[in-house]
């Protein structure tokens, strides 16, 4: 019964399975895994009932930083046209000022209010990060070369 | 004075480039001039780019302004050891060294005794070919040696995090590496081209791969460690897609080292071997394009250039098309013929080598996907380390039971039987050892538990199999490679279970005098020093870690002012016990009167590191180790 031509069939065939499923369960769980960056004004247009992790990047807005004692802070991101408040509890890093570029995680609440989970920080006080460049080019607020 | 300079430093390349053509020639004709002298042209190759780099490097130590590279990577008053380091801390300094390697393992396989003479001067001929590539490269759009269009006085320094002891010597490890690799894929290439991939092949092959394997293992957990302390996250991998780009061909390499041992006993799998280590160094030059091109949206980001990213790029095409095309007329009919039971040692090594490209597969998805998006879609998004985490583990799991399994099987066709046989002491063991541990440690979950086991039993196999006590002394059988690196990998992923599992930080808000108490552990925080140091300002602050009250370990995390360029880092305190390490990193803030401290507990990163280096000893053994007893 078993000829090597329908043995090496069966090994094809299941082979085949084991790929299938494999890539199945990698791709469903990229799709799952994958956190997408807005710039302000893009946020503005989203449906607020997502409440997937997102990223959020622009310029940390001229005197909004607020922070409190029990490691609170609040502050706003700009893209020179839409403006979003955040809420971040932990440590600011230490390139962290008004004027900069600024990546935030977290989640986008109904009330306008951004609870930010982690505060991307870059090693260069000169860097900015490239999607925030990206948003503020299509804002027409870029102002480097 | 600088143009004789630059002029000879561009000279050298040259003399390089034109050897190396030379020394291509031998692929194509049986010329008897380039045929003969192989050995000097080799020599000749090594010693031009060897000088070429040492001008760089004395550039660097004089800081010599005159030069474009030293302006912007160096700076006067920049300690000795990073001036040295700032030669292969840019792009163009480590793109010397790539050709430095390149050239160096060419020299050394010229060195090397070779039966079959044509072949020989084939794999010196196609490594030859890389090197014109990258000293190419090198010459037009990355030239080191470029001088300033007016003299400048001072640098712009080289990036603080990069001044680092462990970040001067990663770089050349992590390339020793990546560029051994070329030495396996030409060693590839030119025996796809002489049709004699056979077991005396895999022979030569095996050393050279084990070489650049450990290397590599070895940079990866440099990179790694220095992450750990320098980042200050407390994380020690982060899934960033630099980290992915040098973590893709150490899986392909994995698999490769696995197989060409394969094929020195049993002389076959020959056409995977060889694909094998045509695209683990198709990989490396992937990884190189990743980090080096500036594509890639990473925390380590340290070079862009466009122009730069298509050459490197279109290089990996002209590799990739040429070594497949080669690969796809030669290697029909390479494979001897071998026929094995599914529960044989070589079922298990195949086995494994597929979990090990699934691994490749998952990483390289994550890595390249926004990418995709972002050039195709114009989408701009992040894969999260939660992706890798939870697709890996499925597979790692697969992974550690075969490798539990394989060895103590025999080749072609074993027993099931046999194993359970052999394990059993093992297998009662490590069941006991993981009842204690669930009742003990009550937040490990089912999968972990599991891996867990795995790895005890792993671990435990590893080393009864490993070493056979005779009655005077221990004989080191040619599997104490493996006993070290399979017992190092069980280690390793314990330790990286564990250690995500019992994690503990805490951020505090703290003035000097405060008490600070994270689980078990109460901290002092004693007080606030300000110094000045030759390049940059630093405040410490001491902290004491209290045994009642008693002064139990001192901790000193620092934030440092850089003066050139100006950037501020923080500088970690970690304190490495047996169990855990203790880690404090400290942040400027905005109020004036406390500081931020964030302190972690990390258990059992002693033995995550223990776990990579008996990984690494396993390699050299390997290196060495010929398949016959040696007695110690």
């Amino acid at each position: 019964m078993t000829s090597p031509v329908k043995k090496r069939l069966i090994k094809f065939l299941l082979s085949l399975i084991v790929l299938a499923i494999s890539i199945l369960i990698i791709v469903y769980n990229l799709r799952d895994n994958i956190v997408y960056f807005y710039s302000p004004s893009e946020l503005q247009d989203l449906n607020t009932s997502d409440v997937r992790i997102l990223r959020l990047g622009g310029l940390v807005s001229t005197g909004s930083i607020q922070s409190e004692t029990n490691g609170i802070h609040r502050f706003k991101i700009n893209d020179g046209n839409e403006e979003i408040s955040v809420k971040f509890e932990g440590i600011l890093p230490n390139l962290f000022a008004e004027d900069k570029g600024v990546v935030v995680e977290g989640k986008y609440i109904k009330d306008e209010l951004f609870i930010a989970l982690k505060v991307l920080a870059k090693h260069d006080e000169n860097y900015m990060p490239p999607e925030v460049i990206d948003s503020l080019k299509q804002t027409g607020n870029w102002q480097g070369e | 004075m600088n143009n004789i300079i630059s002029l000879s430093g561009n000279l050298l390349l040259i003399i390089c480039l034109a050897t190396s053509m030379l020394q291509s020639l031998n692929l194509f004709t049986a010329n008897s001039y380039t045929n003969n002298n192989v050995k000097l042209f080799s020599t000749i190759q090594f010693t031009s780019i060897v000088l070429a780099f040492l001008i760089l490097i004395f550039l660097f130590t004089q800081s010599n302004f005159g030069f474009e590279l030293v302006t912007f990577h160096s700076h006067s008053e920049k300690p000795f050891l990073y001036k040295i380091s700032g030669a292969w801390g840019n792009h163009e300094g480590s793109l010397l060294l790539w050709i430095l390697i390149l050239t160096l393992f060419n020299f050394l396989y010229s060195l090397s005794a070779e039966r079959d003479k044509l072949y020989k001067n084939k794999v010196i001929a196609i490594q030859s070919i890389l090197i014109i590539g990258f000293v190419l490269f090198s010459i037009a759009l990355s030239n080191p040696f470029t001088l300033n269009e007016s003299p400048q006085s001072e640098g712009l320094g080289l990036n603080p995090i990069l001044q680092d002891p462990l970040l001067a010597i990663h770089p050349p490890i992590l390339y020793f590496g990546y560029v051994g690799f070329s030495l396996v894929f030409s060693l590839a290439v030119a025996g796809l081209l002489s049709s004699n991939i056979n077991n005396v092949w895999a022979e030569t092959v095996k050393s050279w791969t084990f070489l650049a394997w450990t290397f590599l293992t070895a940079g990866i957990a440099l990179g790694s460690y220095w992450a750990y302390y320098e980042l200050g996250w407390g994380g020690y991998w982060f899934w960033d897609p630099v980290e992915n780009a040098s973590l893709m061909p150490w899986l392909a390499a994995t698999a490769l080292i696995h197989c060409v041992v394969v094929l020195q006993k049993k002389n076959t799998m020959q056409s995977w071997t060889v694909l094998l280590a045509i695209i683990t160094f198709s990989l490396s030059l992937m990884g190189t394009f990743l980090v080096r091109s500036g594509v890639l949206n990473s925390v380590h980001t340290f070079a862009s250039d466009p122009g730069r990213g298509l050459y490197i790029l279109s290089f990996l095409f002209l590799v990739l098309i040429t070594s497949f095309t080669i690969y796809a007329l030669k290697s029909d009919g390479i494979d001897k013929e071998n026929s094995y039971s599914i529960v044989s040692r070589d079922a298990g090594i195949m086995v494994n080598n597929w979990v090990l490209i699934t691994i490749l597969f998952i990483v390289f998805l994550g890595t390249i996907y926004p990418l995709f998006t972002d050039l195709v879609l114009n989408t701009s998004l992040t894969v999260g380390p939660s992706y890798y985490v939870m697709t890996i583990t499925p597979v790692i799991i697969i992974l550690l039971l075969f490798m539990i399994i394989s060895p103590l099987v025999n080749w072609t066709a074993g027993k099931l039987s046999n194993v359970i046989v052999k394990m059993r002491y093992v297998l009662i063991s490590s069941l006991t050892l993981v009842l204690i541990l669930s009742l003990y440690f009550f937040l490990f979950s089912l999968t972990e538990l599991t891996i867990i086991f795995l790895c005890i039993i792993l671990i435990l196999t590893s080393i009864s199999s490993g070493i056979i006590y005779s009655r005077k002394n221990i004989i080191i059988t040619p599997s104490l490679g493996r006993t070290l690196s399979h017992s190092g990998f069980g280690l390793l992923l314990l330790a990286i279970v564990s250690n995500a599992v019992y994690s503990e930080e805490k951020i505090f808000d703290a003035k000097v005098g405060d008490t600070l108490k994270l689980s078990d552990n109460t901290f002092r925080f004693e007080k606030i020093n300000q110094f000045e140091k030759q390049n940059y300002n630093s405040i410490q602050a001491i902290f004491y870690l209290m045994d009642k009250n008693k002064k139990v370990e001192k901790f000193s995390p620092e934030i440092r002012f850089y003066n050139d360029p100006p950037t501020i880092t923080s500088e970690t305190s970690i304190v490495h016990r047996l169990f855990e390490d203790i880690y404090i990193v400290m942040n400027v803030t905005q109020a004036t009167n406390s500081i931020s401290v964030r302190i972690h507990v990390k258990p059992f990163m002693t033995f995550l590191w223990i776990g990579v280096i008996l990984i690494i000893l396993g390699g050299v053994l390997s290196v060495f180790i010929k398949n016959k007893k040696i007695n110690a």
